[in-house]
């Protein structure tokens, strides 16, 4: 497929060419040369040297000013063609990857995310990168494009799969013990196939199970396989009530694989350690909720749970109790202790009104606050848009319960 | 170290025994230039060897694809300690401290360097600096992970013995700074009558143009080393992005001293070749003015190209156009020296004794590993090969290649001088056979694997890399047999070969003026410079058979 713009790849390779070209005419040359005058010149052959000639500027200026020009074109091409990789063309569709020790995420605009990056072939794609915790680099050798990840920053890349087919994607930069099992693949699919998958949405890839799905997004599935195979971690095929031997310190012992061995083994990854393995896995905080259901999907429930929301545990994450109280008295905002159906002066556009507080007034006031403010407090409150609905609905039931 | 004798040699033992003084101590607490040297020698020739020995098992681990005998854990340790050990205890300490010790103060005429038990203090420094770096291997949380570039945020985070690593490295950058002061020093103030600066040997020029980088650069490392231990020890925050600290600036400070130091490994090698093309050629240096200049002007050039390691960091757009067009600019030098040594050849008397053969390989590899440099100094096709087994392989053949080529070549050049005995030439040029196909055979495949897009510290690969890195295994084993076989066939020599006497392949310069091995003061009476280091007409072609022992 021919595209408007210039593809990573020809904008790079030419380059390639033109550097490899003349060093390869200049190696020649100079080997050459210098194989020449060694048999030339040999000893045998020619005793005594010809000449004394220790120098001649007209040589010295040649030989200054011809390699300056010629690197300065390499110089040039090098730019040029690196400017080509940092000129995204317009209309690129965004991806957001995120790195982590030891695996990738990348998600779509819609919501669906995984393990692989699919776009579609023919369409250049942007790759928002960050980094959860240390440096990591994303690497597309067929489209010659690499570029760091950096915690605490985002860098991008852009590249054009011009044809449908499956590119490996490597961590290039070195990240701790499984760096190099750190790959994936780019999934370019016909223009017609990717937009069926974008719209599976959550009911595709890694999502039969919502412990499963959790353990593809923790990355947990980048060391430890479903399938039986080595990774960098053990399998968690059959993990369920296996006995292992495991290293607790110095001291070897057998346990059973059960729920409180496997809360431990993912909240305090280093305290026992399966034989064999290194120590490499960094502690995970989990909330209680997906704890329980990565437990369950390794215990092997068929049932599909959808992880329970606290809304009490989401409403302190958010930090909403900092300015709402539980216990009645007066803070930044009104107190959430009977909040929900009471009968409550607002101001909406300019006017005092008495509402009541009822499921929908609560959630226009979480996710849009300064549209009505309850009379006597600021309206300094900032907007929740993100929640989700199951959050939602979740936060409203706690609130319902407050009463 | 045990360097003993098996009998005597025809001459005076010179500097061995004229002291009068025998055992370890005439050794270790030793302030005459040559005995330091030679300890750096044997010091660095230890972990020479250690890293190779580190390489192979890599490079037996790449063999095949998956696990083939250590975990990945183990794997990145021991790239780790590979790097470590190569760079910061052989490559850089390496020819300055062995060579420029034993040789550089007798070129110049000087009975010793400036500040003799400074000298010394520099070694004992290598030494402290090189056990804390091997402790932490057994210590702690065991052998660094890291990599020998320490990048934060992993450097700050892994649990293994990190800061002890660094620390002993801090202290090996003293070693460095003080040799670098000295040889300065004496540079500019031991000079014998009659040697101005436009006759001084090309080594020693090499040298000078080194101490400056080893001055001026290494003090950043030392700081850069030392926040790192910070940032693990007290969480200052300063590389944490969480804490307003940037990852990014521990890249420009690693390199701001880790670049030039590139150019304390390559530019003492380049004068080596300078020096023993022109003896092997019975020609005078082609272009000395402007070898001499392209030294001081790689040292100059080279401190300001640090970002083109950095690439790929996510630094600006202005900072790589920046640092491209420097990077550019610094081969021309390189490329200058090429094409003079090349030059000196012409209508030469050209005679291929080890020493000029590993020379003129040098130039060869040299120049691949260099032109293979301007891919990576090109912003748009460093992006592709960055963090590849490309580069692996460049900086091989530009440091294996280049510096090491050039260290085997003065081991052949000068150490017969020091002891009075020398190799056969045969098993040396067997040798050298060996490794020249064993190393293109393991580097030129690892060139070759970068451009496919393998990344280099991969304990794992797939398994369309499997064939070149078998091949490049099986290089590895040609070179060890090859390294091995010099190795024996040069101590063999030095130890129980025939006698070396004179001046025999005719060198101009004044090392090969003075009795065989040196006394301690190394001449026997004050040496007057009447003519340059390369001047072939002024030897009387007897002299270059017979034991001179006086000025030319």
């Amino acid at each position: 497929m021919k595209t408007t713009y210039l593809t990573t790849n020809e904008a790079i390779d030419p380059v390639f060419i033109f550097i490899f070209g003349a060093s390869l005419v200049l190696l020649l040359g100079i080997t050459a040369v210098m194989v020449y005058f060694v048999i030339r010149y040999r000893r045998s052959r020619s005793p005594e040297p010809t000449s004394t000639a220790d120098g001649n500027l007209w040589l010295e200026i040649v030989w200054t000013v011809l390699p300056t020009l010629l690197v300065l074109a390499m110089f040039y091409y090098g730019w040029a063609g690196y400017l080509a990789l940092r000129n995204v063309p317009e209309g690129a569709m965004e991806v957001n990857a995120t790195a982590r020790m030891w695996s990738w995420n990348f998600a779509y605009p819609g919501g669906r995310s995984g393990t692989k990056l699919y776009v579609p072939a023919g369409k250049p794609i942007k790759v928002n990168l960050t980094s959860v915790d240390v440096l990591h680099g994303f690497y597309i050798p067929a489209f010659r494009v690499k570029r760091d990840i950096v915690p605490g920053m985002t860098n991008h890349v852009w590249f054009t799969a011009t044809k449908p087919g499956s590119y490996d994607i490597f961590c290039s930069s070195y990240c701790g013990t499984g760096h190099s099992a750190m790959i994936t693949t780019v999934e370019a699919l016909p223009e017609a196939e990717f937009a069926a998958w974008l719209k599976e949405g959550a009911a595709g890839e890694g999502a039969a199970h919502p412990g499963l799905a959790l353990l593809e997004q923790h990355g947990c599935l980048g060391c430890h396989s479903t399938d039986g195979s080595l990774k960098i971690g053990p399998s968690f095929k059959n993990i369920w009530g296996r006995k292992t031997i495991v290293q607790s310190g110095a001291a070897d012992r057998t346990i059973t694989v059960d729920e409180a061995y496997l809360k431990r083994a993912i909240m305090e990854p280093n305290a026992d350690v399966v034989k064999g393995f290194a120590p490499a896995m960094p502690p995970y905080q989990l909330k209680q909720d997906e704890l329980n259901a990565m437990i369950g999907y390794l215990r092997g429930d068929t049932v599909a749970v959808a992880p329970k929301i606290d809304g009490k545990t989401l409403a302190q994450e958010k930090g909403c109790l900092a300015c709402h109280s539980l216990d009645g008295s007066k803070g930044v905002g009104p107190t959430l202790k009977g909040l929900y159906g009471s009968q409550v002066k607002v101001t909406k556009g300019g006017k005092l009104l008495s509402i009541t507080a009822d499921a929908a007034f609560l959630k226009e006031s979480i996710k849009e606050p300064g549209a009505t403010v309850v009379e006597g407090y600021q309206p300094t409150m900032p907007p929740y848009p993100d929640l989700s609905d199951a959050e939602m609905n979740a936060v409203l039931k706690w609130l319902e319960e407050l009463k | 170290m045990s360097i003993t004798l098996q009998e005597q040699p025809t001459t005076d033992r010179g500097f061995w025994n004229d002291t009068g003084k025998t055992g370890i101590g005439s050794w270790i607490f030793s302030t005459d230039h040559k005995r330091i040297g030679l300890l750096y020698f044997y010091s660095v020739l230890g972990f020479f060897l250690v890293g190779v020995v580190l390489g192979l098992l890599l490079r037996l681990e790449l063999m095949a694809p998956g696990r083939d005998l250590m975990s990945a854990q183990t794997y990145n340790a021991l790239f780790t300690v590979h790097g470590v050990v190569m760079i910061f205890l052989f490559i850089i300490p390496g020819i300055p401290g062995a060579f420029g010790n034993m040789v550089m103060p007798i070129q110049i005429g000087a009975a010793d360097v400036s500040f003799p038990r400074l000298n010394l203090f520099s070694w004992w420094l290598y030494v402290i600096g090189t056990v804390l770096v091997l402790l932490s291997l057994f210590t702690g949380g065991g052998a660094p992970d890291t990599g020998w570039t320490f990048y934060v945020p992993f450097s700050a985070r892994t649990g293994t013995n990190v800061s002890l690593a660094l620390f002993g490295v801090f202290i090996l950058g003293f070693s460095s700074i003080l040799t670098g002061l000295n040889f300065v020093t004496t540079i500019h103030r031991l000079r014998a009558e009659g040697m101005t600066w436009s006759r001084i040997p090309l080594f020693t020029w090499s040298l000078y143009a080194t101490a400056w980088v080893q001055i001026l650069a290494t003090p950043i490392l030392g700081i850069t080393l030392v926040l790192v231990i910070a940032e693990r020890m007290l969480g200052t925050g300063l590389f944490d992005a969480a804490r307003g600290g940037d990852p990014i600036m521990f890249q420009h400070l690693f390199w701001i001293y880790s670049h030039p130091a590139v150019y304390i490994m390559i530019l003492p090698a380049m004068g080596i070749i300078s020096e023993i093309i022109p003896v092997f050629s019975r020609k005078p240096i082609f272009g000395y003015k402007m070898i001499a200049f392209s030294s001081l002007a790689i040292a100059a050039a080279g401190s300001l190209v640090w970002g083109h390691h950095m690439f790929t960091s996510g630094m600006s757009d202005t900072a790589v156009l920046v640092f491209s067009f420097l990077t550019f600019i610094v081969a021309i030098p390189s490329a200058i020296k090429v094409f003079n040594w090349v030059s000196t050849l012409y209508r030469g008397s050209i005679s291929l004794d080890p020493p000029m053969l590993f020379a003129l390989t040098f130039i060869l590899l040299f120049s691949i590993g260099g032109l293979t440099g301007l891919i990576l100094g090109a912003a748009a096709t460093d992006v592709h090969v960055h963090d590849t087994y490309f580069v692996v392989g460049h900086f091989h053949y530009v440091m294996f290649g280049g510096t090491g080529f050039a260290f085997f070549a003065a081991m052949h050049y000068w150490l017969p001088k020091f002891y009075g005995r020398t190799y056969k030439t045969r098993p040396a040029v067997i040798a050298w056979g060996l490794m020249f196909v064993g190393f293109n055979l393991l580097y030129f495949s690892m060139k070759v694997l970068g451009m496919q897009g393998m990344p280099r510290r991969y304990y794992d690969y797939l398994p369309e890399f499997a064939n070149l890195n078998m091949v490049a295994t099986v290089g590895s084993w040609i070179l060890a047999i090859g390294l091995v076989l010099m190795l024996v066939n040069l101590f063999k020599g030095l130890f129980k070969g025939a006698p070396f006497t004179g001046n025999p392949w005719g060198g101009a310069t004044l090392e090969w003026s003075t009795p065989t091995p040196p006394p301690t003061l190394n001449f026997i009476t004050e040496p007057v410079v009447t003519h340059g280091p390369y001047d072939y007409t002024a030897l009387k072609h007897d002299v270059r058979e017979a034991d001179s022992g006086v000025t030319p």
